[in-house]
């Protein structure tokens, strides 16, 4: 249970040296730069913004590019290869590759344009497609579209909203024309075409004499005649034709671009290289833009742990000419916190990590933290199948995936002790896969065969779990004040540590005890034993002592007297919350009887269709579904509420973070990691 | 009317899974609508705000934990029930199954409502997911403590003499 101890290093460096210098920090990933302002000295900084810009450009392209790829030839990815973490490159590798990556960008920008070209094609196409559906009523003319008409005729081509025959248009017309008395007139003789004609339109074409055309427009707009929307120069059906020659050259130049990008699938990884090349140029040019600068030299300023100062300043003096200067941070600075456990704890590192890192005065929680953490975990899940599956299951992934990403590495080692833990109280409690046992042997064998627990059932003796959970409790909360006594004695706060730790503990102690001296208490929680008067006695006297220090001492940071014993009342009063503190670890009992209770549901229901053949069947689905669902919502539920017990009722006792995690200048990479040779 | 008994410890045992079940319902509904804007966003945190819409999801199998105990205590489940429990019997298991039902519901309900909002608080910040899955289970606590209250009650019931 540590926090890695933080040097201030200051590395000066020759200009000429400047590039290799940052890029083996960037390897190593042990310096956190700090940013200083050194421009009194005469030292200035290199406005890096713009290169970082344009590197941040290329880096989208091709990561656009590495996108094109995997939508048009996917990789082929076994299952759970998530897990599998980056490819590991060696340096020399990645010296190679960076002086092969100069067609990288154009590659990319290739791959890019195809797949725009693509998409304005399939545009064009659907386009192309509406077009011929507009156009397929119209096959019944045999005339260009925009026909006008010859020279002494006019043609109106159009449709109308409803069905008409070409009765219906010539009695339209003529009723028109008689209201002025031109019914019979020659001159407005008419050749009505119906083409189409469906419910909900009719499409025509009215020839008619030139000068009257005007007016027999007026005849025909007034019965709902318009002008087609799409209109071509040519017949229709030859349209038609053409934009299905249109359509198939399209997709013939889909074909033949969709063909080109799969055919550079071969420089997938290359491009994904650079993906991450550039975005560690970016993060380089970030650094860079902030180191102060000389006309020959530069310095950068940086935090590193203690462990790894004597191997980054051999390496930099002996290959780069660097000169290190090893310091500790001052008074004022607030150096980040890297943690660093042993093997069993570390993985509860990144639980610690989602509440807050240790401030500068704080110890590192970890390690006790860790213990009550399986424990509590194991009791909310309590079932030895549960956690045999997790025990197998984070172990054959821990092993089998090697390269796997530190954060995922770390939680599958929590859930594997999580696991142990589980499998622990399983047996204590009784619960395999709920009772599977005894229903399985009675169902199918004839005879039950018991799965007794090694201490006792929760679900039979509630009151008894009760009360564990409820001692379980007290044991967290007062290991919490017993680390905030420590860090108060480290601290040289000996007084204040027997002021705010030792008081409450003879005020909780002394009452704990003095209720397990009485009568009714014992009675209620079902205990087998009773402590005597005297004991009840003492502790009451205890408390008492606990109580009265309380009041005169938690206020002490006022003179005032009156304000000061109002403040230890206040202070006081707080003993409330130790009751809802240890009330809430009754989530114990709840959360481990709903694992078992609803496992024993599902088993039941699965022996509900009796043994045979068709029994064990049905029983397996029921079984293999139930129980993955229920460990499912278990492991969700105990997960967090392990969460709330440590977050909010033991760290509310002596925890409050506020550390700053360390953050080195590293290669945040997406695809590859890179090794440093020796 | 001398049987009455069994038929307020059914309803009894009804209620605490309809009326935590209706709340769980109506929370992970509302975590899942907040989850999927999310998801339109950003698919890759689809992980992330799951587990924040199964938050919610808890009250519903506590219902269904308290109606299974009330279930196998009078006898409904296994197949030799109790038909010959008194009235003040059946109103016992009754009024044991309430702070399930009550505060199943009327927690699911408010628990979405911070699981809702813990979403919107992934969606813009990925690294807080601790924090705001703990605004949702501090709601919970209630349903805990009424679960709690239930089961103490109906498994204390089934050795009165009455």
């Amino acid at each position: 249970m540590a926090k890695l101890p933080m040097k201030q290093v200051r590395i000066y460096g020759l200009k000429s040296h400047r590039k290799a210098i940052l890029e083996a920090l960037q390897r190593f990933g042990v310096l956190e730069p700090i940013s200083k302002d050194l421009s009194e000295l005469g030292f200035s900084k290199t406005d890096t913004a713009k290169s970082a810009a344009t590197f941040a450009k290329a880096a989208e392209t091709i990561n656009g590019a590495v996108d094109v790829l995997e939508r048009y030839a996917p990789e082929k990815k076994p299952l759970l290869s998530m897990l599998g973490g980056k490819k590991m490159l060696s340096v020399s590798q990645y010296y190679n590759t960076v002086d092969n990556a100069g067609r990288a960008l154009d590659i990319a920008r290739e791959i890019n344009e195809l797949s725009k070209n693509n998409y304005e094609l399939e545009a064009d196409i659907a386009k192309c497609e509406s077009a011929i559906t507009s156009l397929e009523p119209w096959s019944g003319l045999d005339i260009p579209m925009d026909f006008k008409g010859t020279k002494k005729t006019r043609a109106l081509i159009g449709t109308f909203p409803e069905e008409k025959t070409v009765a219906d248009i010539l009695n339209g017309i003529n009723e028109a024309l008689a209201g002025e008395g031109k019914a019979d007139d020659p001159l407005y003789a008419v050749d009505v075409n119906v083409l189409r004609a469906e419910t909900s339109f009719t499409n025509a074409c009215v020839f008619c004499r030139r000068e009257k055309s005007g007016e027999i427009e007026t005849c025909l707009r007034n019965m709902g005649f318009a002008r087609p929307a799409y209109v071509t120069g040519r017949p229709p059906l030859e349209e038609a034709e053409k934009l299905k020659k249109q359509i198939k050259d399209d997709r013939a130049l889909i074909e033949k671009n969709s063909k080109r990008i799969e055919t550079q699938t071969k420089h997938r990884d290359l491009l994904k290289f650079m993906v991450d090349y550039y975005n560690m140029r970016i993060e380089k040019y970030e650094t860079l833009g902030d180191t102060n600068q000389r006309e020959k030299f530069f310095v950068i300023y940086g935090y590193v742990p203690e462990k790894y100062c004597a191997r980054l300043e051999d390496e930099l003096t002996r290959k780069y000419d660097a000169a290190v200067e090893i310091g500790e941070p001052g008074k004022e600075d607030e150096p980040p916190v890297l943690l660093h456990n042993n093997p069993f704890s570390e993985p509860v590192e990144s639980v610690l990590e989602t509440y807050s890192m240790p401030g500068k005065f704080e110890i590192d929680p970890t390690f006790i933290m860790s213990l009550f953490y399986y424990f509590l975990f194991g009791m909310m899940l309590s079932d030895a199948g549960y956690g045999l599956l997790m025990i197998v299951g984070c172990a054959f992934l821990v092993l089998r995936f090697r390269d796997m990403a530190p954060g995922t590495r770390k939680a599958l080692k929590m859930f594997f002790w999580c696991g142990i833990s589980t499998f622990i109280w399983g047996i204590l409690f009784g619960g395999f896969f709920g009772d599977a046992i005894p229903v399985i042997s009675r169902t199918f064998f004839g005879h039950e065969v018991a799965f007794p627990a090694l201490w006792f059932e929760p679900i039979k003796d509630p009151m008894r779990m009760l009360i564990f959970a409820f001692l379980v409790g007290i044991i967290h909360l007062f290991t919490g004040l017993g680390i905030k006594f420590y860090q108060m004695v480290k601290d040289g706060d000996v007084k204040g540590a027997i002021y705010d730790v030792i008081f409450w503990y003879l005020l909780v102690g002394g009452g704990i005890v003095y209720l397990l001296s009485m009568q009714m208490f014992v009675d209620m929680a079902g205990l087998s034993f009773k402590l005597p008067p005297a004991a009840g006695t003492a502790a009451a006297i205890c408390a008492g002592i606990g109580a009265l220090g309380i009041i005169l001492f938690a206020g002490r940071s006022s003179r005032n007297p009156a304000k000061r014993v109002a403040k230890g009342l206040y202070e006081l009063y707080g003993v409330t919350s130790y009751l809802s503190d240890i009330l809430s670890y009754s989530r114990l009992l709840a959360l481990g009887l709903a694992t078992g209770v609803i496992a024993q549901v599902f088993n039941q229901m699965g022996s509900m269709f009796g043994g045979g053949p068709i029994g064990a069947i049905c029983f397996i689905l029921v079984f293999v579904i139930g129980h993955a669902l229920n460990m499912a919502i278990n492991l969700l539920g105990a997960y967090v509420h392990t969460n709330r017990l440590q977050f909010v009722e033991f760290f509310g006792k002596f925890y409050e973070g506020g550390g700053r995690k360390f953050s080195p200048f590293t290669a945040n990479t997406k695809y590859y990691k890179f090794k440093e040779e020796n | 009317m001398e049987n009455l008994g069994i038929v307020f410890a059914l309803a009894g045992a009804a209620l605490a899974a309809l009326m935590a079940g209706i709340g769980s319902a109506i929370g992970v509904g509302m975590a899942g609508e907040a989850a999927a804007g999310v998801v339109t966003e950003d698919p890759n945190k689809f992980g992330k705000v799951l587990i924040l819409q199964l938050l919610p999801g808890t009250q519903g199998i506590y219902g269904l934990l308290i109606a299974f105990i009330t279930l196998s205590q009078i006898g409904i489940l296994g197949g030799n029930a109790d038909t010959a429990m008194s009235t003040a019997k059946g109103l016992l298991y009754l009024a044991a199954c309430l702070p399930m039902a009550f505060v199943g519901l009327w927690s699911a309900i408010r628990q979405a409502r911070a699981a809702v909002s813990g979403i919107q608080l992934v969606s813009k910040r990925p690294d807080q997911m601790g924090k705001s899955m703990i605004f949702a289970a501090m709601v919970e606590t209630y349903a805990i403590l009424a679960l709690l209250i239930s089961i103490l009650s109906i498994t204390g019931i089934g050795s009165l003499a009455m």
